[in-house]
């Protein structure tokens, strides 16, 4: 097959452009996503839709000649309801009207997977359907015959193993015939004389109201019509014909005793049961298939509590501990480079250009790499957790809790990502549909220790706990956000975004085992998403804080002189906290500490934590400035928790560390917010919100602390 | 009819030269003794048999091809061969070859009658919302494994089918409004109407939830609330308030 497909492409019959639009669609996880990285490789660009923040995912893939653009649309079960995503993937269907559109399909779960081709196949669109998980489907005894598919879908159909790389190449191939050859797909179903009586009548008043349209799209927008979808086209239509399908609606539900949107998803149904019947060749699906059986133990009403519960202690631990070893290389690592650069400038430590590369550059970005590690490790945890299929199990156990604040399991996701960075969190706000459960989920967000804010732990547990408690101080920190991200849904959701629940309804995707090129890529584009912006925002504000620390410099004899310190007396340390105490850093610092102090904090906690607003690693790089300024001669953590330690409890740790979880999102989360909820409002309502509420319990905690004695 | 007096033989050479014009158009002589494997010798009283009884047109030398009359007939062969092999396939789960040789054999002696109910059984089966797949596939499995509980899931059906003539409207009565909330783990049980607002509902039909689906009851999550239930193969979970929206009928 794939040499007589070389053959049609040297002569193709269709003189066109050289370049292939090509669209993906499918059931979340039907593979889709697999399919595409497996098709576009590393070439492939994410975005968003125009006005909204579905992520917008496009590839190009060359093949014979031909350059496919290839668009990964948003998962969905139907393009029948109104949901953004399923608005989305329509309206680029539609208008964008791409040359070959693949049907993704789970061939382990071929009827539901088929409603959707059925559909698509509905609008008109050249498909090709590629059967994917076939080995899935095989190992629990099913086998397909599919050219009898390709017949009764009049479309070409391709066996793939998306996540192994399988049947990639004749996809590719049929991508490409079908494209030469762009006719709509002529299958329709059958809605049975009454319903097919309104869709042609409405579809006679579509051809007198737009001669242009072909006969087959055509009837696609009737049945839409009569459905009442709301799409990209039907909006442009005249109030004639939307007032001509209402009335047809309502003439069927009499006739019928159901609505027409009811009774043709029944005929899909209908359609989609009996291909799949048909194309099945031997199915003995057993029952209690392996998910079953993992699901027995894992949401068991026994221990599905306990479990959830260890395994995301255990995400915790693994963050902590394995890191370790790598963070004190890269620690290194920065120490020589800084050592290695300061030694080949001039010598004395009067030199501007020397303390800008020593002190600001290398020692923010290094203070901001050295964590690095960690976020490896965590978000390659939550891959695992999301590609294995348990993060749906764990909205499952957890959505219980969720009523309970008014919110939905499916915010739980969110939250959970939110655990990574609350930037893509809060983008994944858009598959909890309620406006008010998404804004609600979105508000606290922030409230679930992100990533960023590990560095800032990973610096200050170890100077003030012991080895044995760090884990579970940490722990205790993060079961923290989420009591009062808990907290602050329920108030939310009973005043500002009161209403109704929504249905809870999801999909438990079947247990796979991951892969390693799937883990690999998340933790590779999600690590780099935060070496990004390491790079860029943080090194910026790096250089800004470090300006703050250095400028006004200090002439240290007319200091003397000043303060009526013998010249000869002047130690480094104490010119060193005499410069700090000088600098722009120091008076801001020292201006906020009033409004610091009731947490047990001083000037240079108040300075660090204005960073900590741009950004929360900024806090630690920003740390790390203000005491290596005080010190140029040393560097790097061991030797900041060392000051800390010196300087401050454990109660104050543990109090710097309470106020960085709940205080104000970083400068990007604020950018999201604004960007999703569509107002600046918001962003500032969350902002100040979180900051006056991390004041106030940080106050509370460090004036109880220290009336129990337990800030010694 | 014409094909009631025909012998056996005459009905395969029949068949066979319905399928030989059915992909070339018409048939040669050598096609069809190629088709069936016999000697030409036997093809040519075999057409002349049939010539004579005015189902084909045949003249030595020339190429064949069906009457009227004679198409009819060997539609109706076909008919009887193919609904019989369907049968044995997918009802009776026979193994395609061996169905095939059954077909062959039964289809001359098989009265027209008993092939119409092969027929609507086949069609009943899989037509009716009642039988779904899991009548047939159950039937496998006790094929396979033997008898197991679970078998009879799908054999108890059988006596409950007269329910489905009362729809909805029913009286609250009697034995209740059962709704997916009230299964037990591991009761199986048919959707028979599903209310609930406009998004619920809608959400519901596209993941497949109709009347006529059979749902299974898998499990409780951990603390009472969502269920958890087995779709057309796939899990769904719903909380206990959405599937109470979902009158159904329980089977087992």
């Amino acid at each position: 097959m794939s040499k007589s497909t070389n053959v049609v492409e040297l002569t193709p019959p269709v003189e066109q452009s050289q370049t292939r639009f090509v669209t993906l669609a499918g059931n979340p996880n039907s593979g889709k996503t697999s399919l595409f990285n497996a098709l576009t490789g590393a070439y492939q660009h994410v975005g968003n839709y125009a006005g909204v923040t579905v992520e917008r995912k496009e590839g190009l893939r060359r093949h014979d000649g031909l350059d496919l653009r290839i668009v990964d649309l948003p998962g969905t079960y139907s393009l029948a309801t109104n949901s953004l995503e399923e608005r989305i993937a329509r309206d680029v269907l539609v208008t964008e009207s791409p040359d070959v559109t693949v049907s993704v399909v789970d061939a382990s779960n071929l009827e539901r997977n088929l409603y959707l081709t059925v559909q698509l196949l509905e609008l008109g669109l050249p498909v090709v359907v590629a059967l994917n998980m076939v080995d899935v489907a095989r190992s629990r005894g099913a086998d397909f015959d599919v050219d009898k598919l390709s017949k009764l879908l009049r479309s070409p159909v391709v066996r793939t193993v998306a996540r192994r790389g399988e049947g990639v190449r004749d996809l590719l191939e049929a991508i490409v015939e079908r494209s030469t050859f762009p006719a709509p797909s002529e299958f329709h179903v059958e809605y049975g004389p009454d319903l097919e009586r309104e869709i042609a009548r409405l579809d006679g008043l579509l051809a007198v109201a737009n001669p242009g349209l072909a006969p087959i799209p055509r009837r696609g927008l009737a049945v839409a019509l009569l459905e009442g979808v709301d799409t990209h086209r039907t909006r442009g239509l005249g109030a004639g014909l939307l007032r001509a399908a209402e009335e047809a609606g309502s003439r069927v539900e009499r006739l019928l005793g159901d609505p027409p949107d009811l009774l043709i998803a029944e005929r899909r149904h209908g359609a989609a049961a009996g291909l799949a019947r048909q194309v099945t060749v031997r199915s003995t699906l057993a029952r209690r298939d392996v998910t079953d059986l993992i699901d027995r133990v894992l949401v068991n009403r026994v221990l599905g509590i306990p479990i959830f519960l260890a395994t995301m202690y255990a995400v915790f631990h693994v963050t902590f501990t394995v890191a370790e070893r790598p963070m004190e290389w890269i620690e290194l690592g920065f120490a020589r480079l800084g050592e290695a650069v300061g030694g080949s400038l001039p010598l004395g430590s009067q030199s501007v250009l020397h303390s800008l590369l020593v002190d600001g550059i290398i020692g923010g970005v290094g203070g901001v790499l050295v964590f690095l590690p960690n976020i490896v490790l965590l978000f390659l945890a939550i891959s695992l957790l999301e590609d294995s299929g348990y993060m749906a199990r764990a909205a499952f156990v957890m959505d219980r809790v969720m009523k309970t604040v008014g919110l939905h399991g499916k915010s739980f996701i969110p939250m959970l990502l939110g655990f990574g960075c609350s930037i893509p969190a809060i983008m994944a706000t858009r598959t909890i549909e309620s406006r008010r459960a998404r804004m609600t989920t979105m508000m606290v967000i922030p409230l679930m220790s992100c990533s960023a804010r590990l560095p800032i732990y990973a610096l200050i547990i170890p100077a003030f706990f012991a080895a044995h408690a760090r884990a579970w101080v940490l722990w205790i920190i993060y079961l923290t956000g989420i009591a009062l991200a808990m907290l602050c849904a329920w108030l939310l959701r009973r005043t500002l975004f009161a209403g109704e629940g929504l249905p809870f309804l999801m999909e438990l995707p079947p247990y796979r085992a991951p892969t390693l090129r799937s883990i690999a890529r998340h933790v590779v584009e999600r690590s780099w998403l935060y070496v990004q912006k390491a790079g860029t925002i943080i090194l910026g504000i790096s250089i800004v804080m470090w300006a703050l620390a250095t400028f006004p410099r200090l002439d240290p004899v007319a200091w003397a002189a000043d303060s009526g310190v013998a010249v000869q007396d002047l130690d480094d340390d104490r010119l060193a906290s005499a410069r700090l105490d000088h600098s722009l850093a120091g008076r801001i610092g020292h201006a906020m500490e009033p409004l610091v102090a009731p947490m047990g904090f001083d000037w240079k906690i108040g300075t660090a934590l204005v960073g900590a607003f741009a950004a929360k690693e900024v806090f630690v790089a920003q740390l790390g400035i203000v005491y290596s300024v005080a010190s140029p001669d040393e560097t790097g953590a061991a030797f900041l928790r060392e000051r800390l330690r010196a300087d401050y409890s454990p109660l104050v740790g543990f109090c710097i560390m309470l106020f960085a979880l709940i205080a104000t999102p970083c400068m990007a989360t604020v950018a999201v917010v604004r960007r999703e909820s569509g107002s600046w409002g918001w962003a500032a309502f969350q902002f100040l919100g979180l900051t006056a509420l991390a004041w106030v319990v940080t106050v509370i905690v460090f004036q109880t602390g220290t009336a129990l004695g337990l800030g010694v | 009819m014409t094909a009631a007096a025909l012998s056996a033989s005459l009905e395969d050479y029949l068949e066979a030269i319905y399928h030989i014009v059915r992909d070339k158009r018409a048939a040669r002589p050598k096609d069809i003794s190629q088709y069936l494997d016999v000697c030409s010798s036997s093809v040519t009283g075999a057409l002349k048999a049939l010539a004579e009884r005015n189902l084909v047109n045949y003249a030595p030398y020339d190429i064949v091809t069906l009457t009227r009359a004679g198409e009819v007939a060997a539609r109706d062969v076909v008919r009887r061969h193919e609904s019989l092999r369907e049968f044995f396939i997918k009802v009776l789960a026979a193994d395609p070859g061996l169905a095939e040789q059954a077909a062959c054999k039964m289809e001359h002696e098989i009265p027209p009658e008993l092939v119409d109910r092969c027929i609507r059984f086949v069609e009943f089966v899989e037509m009716c919302p009642r039988g779904d797949t899991g009548l047939l596939e159950g039937f496998r499995l006790h094929l396979e494994q033997g008898c197991r509980p679970r078998c009879f899931d799908t054999c108890d059906r059988e006596p409950q089918l007269p329910v489905v003539q009362d729809d909805g409207a029913g009286p609250e009565g009697g034995h209740g409004r059962v709704t997916l909330a009230d299964l037990q783990p591991d009761q199986t049980a048919v959707v028979k109407r599903v209310q609930g607002e406009g998004t619920l509902r809608r959400r519901l039909m596209d993941l497949g939830i109709i009347a006529g689906t059979s749902v299974t009851m898998e499990r409780t999550a951990p603390l009472g609330d969502p269920l958890e239930f087995l779709v057309r193969g796939a899990h769904l979970s719903l909380r206990r308030e959405e599937a109470s929206a979902v009158q159904v009928d329980v089977i087992r």
